[in-house]
């Protein structure tokens, strides 16, 4: 039995792990212009990372978004879900292909979308000037990324909760409400805490996707607003220093890593307790 | 094969249309050459200029790996120890490639290899690379907003454009070296800029992503003034936008397009030979024509209109500045860092 794991295993080893060591082994090296990188074992990357205020500010705005982007996605899809698990018509598999529709589109096309919307001559500010409206700037702001994630996150959201929602049985609604309760209230006592788990691998799912954002935020965002994913690329690509590139890389997994677990221990442990 | 009369007459005609090429090892070679270039114009008129007649000439299929440069300096910085390079042409600006040829990693150039190199403006030679094309930084303004029009780099801080100076965040370099000649610097002396920067933010200068979004802003004349090729204001200008260009009185740094090979290029012969296509007097007239950039041949002609329009004058020809690449480079990262934590951070 043990050795049905051993191809997917190997595959995972050769494409993830190898790669992801040998990347650590570079973050360990010094960069030089003349010699682009220099053999070494020295953990100056890292701290350089680590004491530098702007990649600090970085990782807090990466960290930030994330945050906010996982929350209002999880309030966005939880009334759509909800209407998608408990409808027994006929063109409930339409509505889940609407729901995918979206991820059969790369991100960066939905991004050159949505600028083709907020830009200065897009959608709304054209609407606005036709209204004799004050034009907006949306292009290149906070709002503009976060409206970008939201978009491409919600589908994984939205099948992750409707899955869970189509667990819970629906006599367990009607019990409640045969008993006094108010929609609310059905929602707050019973729902909520039997659909936690799912709530939970939902939100690490998205959180996960929101933390390494890189093209809705090179594009929504501009030059000026910077993510984890898009710093590590301008090392990579841009200042040609590898070590750091990969230094940075690291710290990044390790914070995603680390709000993931501390999330989904104290979502299971409440969940647990009741 | 079976030998026939009428094989031995093909064999025959080949052979007579292969002398008109002379002793050149690629001359009929056949295989393919994997170009790494810009899209766009850029690509399209090495397509039409260059590739067809060069695969025609030579049986070698010339196929374009279409990117921004930045990823075609990290793709041959990651094949550095392989075997096979996945480009067998790359296209850069004169820094990048100085920084590749800086370690070693590509094929030595000369007239041996390449014979147009012969015809190539001396001072743009190099011994790892081809010059294909060049122009300077000049000043490029709206003439309806900034009057009087400019005359120097310095004019940048005037309050009086408060908000309306853009830049593209890729001249990052090109700026940095603007603001240290406005602050008494020189190509090899960058410190006066940071001060400068520093001021010109305070002064709400703005970055765009790209060329064609600072387009947009001066169309939309949010934008005023800004500092960019003399050849990229020469196509704006074709394309309707309301913009003037000056040589400022520092003087004006000059950019050369260059294409190396990497020396695990898989077919080093064909790739030689793509470079001389490259040099071509023709080819060269035709990226003039279009995208305003001088050719780098000594026997490439011109009409006189667009030279006029693409050229200095003898004058501002005193005023040119050849970067100094090896400080360019060491200071590369300090630039790169200051313009991305201070200045756009």
């Amino acid at each position: 039995m043990a050795l049905l794991i051993v191809p997917a295993g190997l595959l995972t080893f050769m494409l993830l792990v190898g790669p992801m060591l040998w990347m650590g082994r570079i973050s360990l090296n010094e960069y030089s212009v003349e010699q682009f990188m220099i053999e070494a074992l020295t953990l100056q990357n890292y701290v350089k990372a680590i004491v530098d205020p702007y990649y600090l500010n970085v990782l807090a705005v990466t960290f930030g978004v994330a945050l906010l982007c996982t929350a209002l996605t999880l309030l966005l899809a939880l009334p759509v879900a909800y209407a998608l698990a408990r409808t027994e018509r006929s063109w409930k598999s339409l509505m889940v292909i609407v729901t995918l529709f979206p991820l059969l589109v790369g991100n960066v096309v939905r991004s050159a979308g949505w600028m083709a919307i907020l830009g200065k001559g897009g959608l709304i500010n054209y609407t606005l000037r036709l209204l004799d409206l004050p034009e907006v700037k949306m292009m290149y702001t906070t709002s503009a990324v976060v409206i970008g994630i939201v978009a491409v996150v919600l589908p994984y959201m939205i099948l992750t909760l409707c899955s869970v929602i189509e667990s819970v049985p629906r006599n367990l609604e009607e019990a409640a409400e045969n008993l006094g309760a108010r929609r609310l209230r059905t929602f707050v006592s019973v729902l909520w805490p039997l659909m936690r788990p799912g709530v939970a691998a939902g939100s690490v799912l998205v959180f996960v996707l929101c933390m390494n954002t890189y093209a809705t935020a090179v594009l929504l965002g501009g030059p000026q607003f910077k993510m984890m994913a898009p710093a590590v690329y301008d090392q990579f690509v841009i200042a040609n220093n590898w070590p750091f590139g990969a230094a940075l890389a690291f710290i990044l997994l390790a914070m995603t890593l680390l709000f993931t677990v501390a999330g989904s221990m104290l979502l299971a442990r409440r969940y647990h307790r009741k | 094969m079976k030998i026939t009369r009428r094989n031995v007459l093909l064999a025959g005609a080949a052979g007579a249309a292969c002398a008109g090429m002379g002793r050149l090892a690629w001359a009929q070679q056949g295989g393919r050459v994997v170009v790494g270039t810009w899209g766009g114009d850029y690509g399209s008129l090495l397509r039409e200029n260059v590739d067809t007649a060069f695969s025609q000439a030579s049986g070698i299929d010339v196929v374009q790996d279409i990117g921004t440069p930045d990823p075609r300096k990290t793709k041959i910085l990651a094949e550095r120890q392989g075997r096979r390079a996945s480009m067998d042409v790359a296209f850069f600006n004169d820094t990048d490639a100085f920084l590749l040829g800086q370690q070693d990693l590509l094929t030595p150039i000369d007239a041996n290899n390449v014979p147009r190199m012969a015809e190539v403006v001396p001072q743009l030679r190099k011994a790892y690379s081809i010059p294909h094309i060049y122009s300077f930084q000049v000043i490029l303004y709206n003439p309806a907003k900034i009057d009087p029009a400019p005359t120097s780099f310095a004019d940048f801080w005037n309050p009086k454009w408060r908000g309306h100076i853009g830049f593209v965040d890729d001249m990052y370099r090109q700026v940095t070296i603007a603001a240290a000649l406005a602050g008494g610097g020189s190509i090899t002396r960058f410190d006066p800029a940071w001060d400068k920067l520093l001021e010109l933010r305070e002064l709400g200068a703005k970055v765009y992503s790209s060329n064609e979004a600072l387009a947009s802003a001066i169309k939309s004349e949010e934008i005023w003034m800004t500092t960019l090729y003399l050849s990229r204001g020469y196509m704006w200008k074709q394309g309707g936008l309301p913009l003037e260009h000056v040589v400022a009185s520092e003087g004006a740094p000059i950019v050369a397009f260059e294409a190396v090979v990497p020396k695990n290029s898989r077919n080093q012969e064909g790739a030689l030979g793509y470079l001389n296509a490259v040099l071509g007097a023709q080819a060269q007239a035709a990226f003039a024509k279009k995208m305003g950039y001088l050719p780098t041949v000594q026997d490439a002609v011109l009409p006189p209109e667009i030279a006029k329009s693409i050229s200095l004058s003898a004058e501002q020809q005193q005023r040119l500045l050849v970067p100094d690449y090896d400080y360019s480079a060491r200071m590369n990262p300090q630039v790169l860092d200051f313009w991305t934590k201070q200045f756009k951070g």
